[in-house]
């Protein structure tokens, strides 16, 4: 608050007469300003270019890895607007606010636009230059790769690069991602991302996935979402519960949201499935032997949700079949993160939902290009070979592991043994600070690429990203332009026929038209249409699928609590800002977090009751403290979040990338504790135990919503209803 | 007291700021006859040699330089203005397309000028003769979709509603005052739907329509 006696009736005195002021010296015909401005015309025009008027071409979204198809608005050479194509099944013609956004990556004033060696900028020629000498000088094995998941022409020039120089370590790296239930699905189901299918569930009960918000492809889960929740449909309207310790955007559309105590999640799955049996589902007998000892009081004890809970959702799932439980962020992110989602998908057997819900994704017929989706433990696979002093040379690209890795893996001092590190970057990012050589990348509205995504809702799907329009800077390169020259060093026979990436892909697409569903077509057509429709549906079998979830090995420990660190931190992913790597994109700082309506900063959700004990109040500035580091940030009270637990977003702190990501919020990837998942040696995102304290400051927090709840003079506008009182038999 | 001061010193920067803002954005004002200030092009186009009326005296042969105009529709060079919200610049290719075989007047230094920027594959920095301001959106299609397709006004006239009459000027140059009130003066009045069902209506007052 600025300390200063100027009064109120002051203050509007002066407005007053300065407003009258710049009316009369400001108006009038004085804004028609003619001669001032130039008005450029076309030398030569392509036929369609006519002033005032947009063209549109289809490409694909860069924002994150669901791969959903866009149609970019072009006016007079600029890219306007970005929306959904409607040829593509993932999104069907939508758009989330993430994707809206990446007009912003693309003008982005925080773009790197030269290549840098050594902190200096350098000719584009000289910096292959340097990589040439410098690889021929080792050999494959000291060569390393972080990538972030990859699939389409790109993946296949990396994988062709790396077996030129005779490497094999390709770390795929995703420092958000459901790598621990694609595990799972992958044991239990025989494939790592089944097609869900909430439009066909009567039920959906989630652990944690925020399939509206953050998990693996929102845009597509949002529609289904929309028709599962239809009552006009033939199974009527479906009912949501979600279960999770932190409330995410899915458990705020949720009928019943049920806090549970962090990492019991399948402990309640198992619990689920003994009401069941004992409701007189039939269940088989080894997984009826497997949870006998799951009773609802000893599970109500130890995950924290009540007797009366437990029974009325095993009523629901009865009654409703077929349902779909899911598995997400909240349930994986534990040391026995594994047994959790192996839990849950056991579930969805004793449900009969496989094959029903759960259905086969489609094969992709060329496997080179299929999706390769990174996951958190190629980062401590690369951790562990770095610090040992094997990589030698490095390349990095889209990922940013300086900023994403915790700071107990010490990561960057690890970094810095290897002795040349190349970073492909869109911004000076903390990893490309750290690198020798950075090379700028083109935006992804200037680039060309083709993808796979992993998550394939219905057949497989070839996306095109083509460019836009022109390149912004003339001093960046695309991805495959890189890879292409890096190649023509090595493999010039193979590589040096094609001028440049568009050639090798226009050539790699064209050649397999016939498997691409064009075999009738002239290769001037099919790739006309191809560039036309921004995709290519790849006629393909469907998969098979197995159901082979089991009740062997299934082991819980029990809770053990730290005194020094009473509670648990959530680290949460949130819609706007994900792992962070758009960042430096202002309308996602400014858009606000729809549950806690924060803009431009980290908060700390503490639950009310915890607060009072504690003694802070919203807008406190509190340090929360984990053994491998602390944070500082506001404290917001929100009664969403489970007694045990805090929570802080994923994604703000940078300490570089560009003026609107640097010291924004504070980073909660640097706090995590380095503890993994015992059998996929994923790091455990949940497992950081937190203290928390005050440190004296408080603020106001800049946000949106009024008192939670709001104020509604005694009107009852939106009426409130504890979750223990929803009856939700009376919502279907 | 010292608040009262400290408002008067707001006051007056508060006016000063305004005024010499306002004093710096202003180019000439619009005369006493609403002509807009003289504006240099880089190159000095004769709307009068092209759309002007033809002079009789003028045989039709090619190879001798008319001495009226060519009576050339607006369109056949603005060709956004019936379909767009800009009536745009014609592109240079344009220009050349007639005037490489127009020889009586290629070595004129105008023409020279012309296809020096034509060789160089040039964009020609023309300055803005007609510029409202950014939050005023003037969409030229609604208008010539009206008087002359619908209405069938002849186009000259229909234009120089709002540009004066071309025909008569070299380099153009406003001569409406292209304000608010202005515009409104036109939009309150009914004018027919079409030529011939005899309906009436007139422009739209919202808003919104011009400034959104």
């Amino acid at each position: 608050m600025i300390e200063n006696n100027f009064n109120r009736r002051d203050f509007l005195k002066v407005l007053g007469w300065g407003g009258a002021a710049v009316t009369l010296s400001g108006c009038g015909f004085t804004s028609v300003q003619d001669g001032t401005e130039t008005v450029v015309s076309y030398v030569e025009p392509t036929e369609y270019a006519l002033p005032g008027i947009g063209v549109y071409f289809n490409s694909t979204c860069a924002q994150c890895d669901a791969g959903c198809s866009i149609t970019g608005r072009v006016r007079e050479g600029r890219a306007l607007k970005l929306e959904g194509n409607a040829a593509s099944s993932i999104n069907r013609g939508k758009m989330c606010g993430l994707g809206q956004a990446g007009v912003q990556a693309h003008y982005n004033p925080d773009r790197l636009r030269e290549p840098m060696f050594k902190g200096q900028p350098v000719a584009w020629d000289k910096a292959l230059g340097l990589i040439d000498e410098k690889v021929k000088t080792l050999k494959g094995d000291d060569v390393a790769f972080l990538t972030g998941g990859m699939s389409g022409h790109v993946k296949v020039l990396f994988k062709n690069y790396m077996d030129a120089l005779g490497s094999k370590n390709h770390y795929v790296y995703e420092a958000v991602s459901p790598s621990v239930v694609r595990a799972a699905n992958k044991k239990a189901y025989g494939v790592e991302a089944p097609r869900l299918r909430l439009d066909k569930a009567k039920a959906v009960v989630s652990f944690g996935a925020d399939f509206l918000g953050a998990w693996v492809s929102p845009v597509h889960f949002s529609q289904q979402y929309a028709q599962f929740r239809k009552g006009n449909r033939p199974e009527g309207r479906g009912v949501l519960v979600q279960i999770e310790p932190k409330m995410t955007l899915t458990g705020a559309n949720a009928d019943r949201w049920i806090p549970l105590r962090p990492g019991t999640d399948g402990v309640l799955a198992l619990g689920i499935i003994h009401a069941l049996a004992k409701n007189g589902l039939s269940v088989p007998a080894d997984v009826a032997a497997a949870v006998k000892d799951y009773a609802p009081e000893r599970v109500s004890q130890e995950t924290g949700v009540s007797v009366e809970q437990i029974g009325k959702l095993a009523a629901l799932l009865k009654t409703h079949t077929p349902s779909l439980v899911l598995a997400g962020d909240a349930a994986e992110g534990y040391q026995h993160g594994s047994q959790n989602a192996a839990a849950i998908a056991l579930l969805n057997r004793v449900l009969g939902n496989v094959g029903k819900t759960i259905e086969a994704p489609a094969n992709v017929p060329f496997p080179q290009i299929a999706a390769q989706g990174g996951n958190r433990a190629a980062l401590q696979a690369l951790n562990g070979k770095l610090a040992s002093g094997k990589v030698q040379m490095l390349f990095v690209h889209g990922a940013n592991p300086v900023y994403t890795a915790p700071l107990s893996l010490k990561f960057k001092e690890n970094l810095n043994k290897a002795t040349f590190k190349v970073v492909f970057a869109h911004y000076m990012d903390e990893t490309a600070l750290q690198a020798d050589l950075v090379l700028p990348l083109d935006s992804a509205l200037e680039d060309w690429a083709t993808a796979v995504p992993e998550y394939l809702p219905e057949g497989a799907q070839l996306n095109v990203q083509q460019p836009l329009m022109e390149k912004l800077h003339a001093g960046t390169r695309g991805t495959g332009d890189i890879l292409l020259a890096l190649l023509k060093q090595r493999r010039a026979n193979e590589y040096g026929k094609f001028d440049d990436f568009y050639a090798y892909l226009r050539n790699a697409v064209v050649s397999i038209k016939g498997a691409l569903g064009g075999g009738g077509k002239d290769e001037d057509t099919f790739w006309a249409e191809t560039l036309s429709e921004g995709l290519v549906k790849l006629p393909g079998s469907g998969g098979n699928l197995s159901s082979k979830a089991s009740a062997a090995g299934l082991h819980f420990p029990a809770v053990v609590e730290d005194a020094a660190y009473p509670l648990r931190l959530i680290p949460s992913v949130t819609a706007n800002m994900r792992d962070g790597r758009n960042a430096n994109q202002p309308w996602l700082q400014e858009s606000p977090d729809p549950l806690t309506t924060i803009v431009w900063d980290s908060w700390v959700e503490i639950h009310p009751k915890t607060a009072a004990k504690l003694g802070i109040v919203e807008g406190d500035i509190v340090e929360v403290a984990s053994k491998s580091g602390s944070i500082k940030a506001q404290a917001y009270l929100f009664p969403g979040i489970h007694p045990d637990a805090v929570s802080v977003p994923l994604g703000y702190g940078h300490e570089a990338m560009g003026r609107y990501a640097k010291g924004v919020g504070a980073n909660a990837f640097a706090m995590l504790d380095a503890v993994s998942d015992q059998e996929t040696g994923e790091l455990a995102m949940n497992e950081t135990r937190v203290k928390i304290g005050k440190t004296g400051q408080r603020i106001i927090v800049i946000k949106e919503e009024g008192v939670a709840g709001g104020k509604q003079a005694g009107k009852k506008i939106a009426a409130r209803l504890a979750s223990d009182k929803v009856d939700l038999s009376k919502e279907v | 007291m010292q608040s009262f001061f400290r408002s008067i010193i707001l006051l007056a920067g508060l006016f000063f700021y305004a005024s010499s803002h306002a004093a710096d954005a202003l180019p000439p004002l619009t005369t006493a006859d609403n002509l807009g200030p003289k504006v240099e092009q880089p190159i000095e186009f004769p709307h009068n040699r092209h759309a002007g009326l033809r002079d009789p005296a003028d045989a039709g042969d090619p190879s001798v330089p008319a001495k009226g105009g060519m009576e050339i529709n607006c369109m056949y060079c603005h060709t956004g203005a019936r379909r767009s919200a800009v009536a745009a610049i014609p592109p240079l290719q344009k220009c050349i397309g007639c005037h490489q075989t127009i020889n009586s007047v290629r070595e004129t230094p105008r023409i020279q000028k012309l296809f020096e920027y034509w060789e160089a594959k040039k964009a020609i920095p023309w300055k803005k003769v007609h510029d409202l301001p950014d939050f005023v959106r003037f969409n030229h299609e609604r208008h010539i979709q009206r008087f002359i397709f619908a209405q069938g006004k002849p186009v000259q006239e229909a234009c120089g509603y709002c540009h004066g009459d071309v025909r008569a000027m070299t380099v153009a140059r406003r001569s409406k005052p292209l304000s608010m009130g202005w515009c409104a003066t036109c939009h309150q009045k009914d004018h027919p739907v079409d030529a011939v069902s005899g309906k009436t209506s007139h422009g739209p007052n919202d808003c919104w329509q011009c400034h959104k």
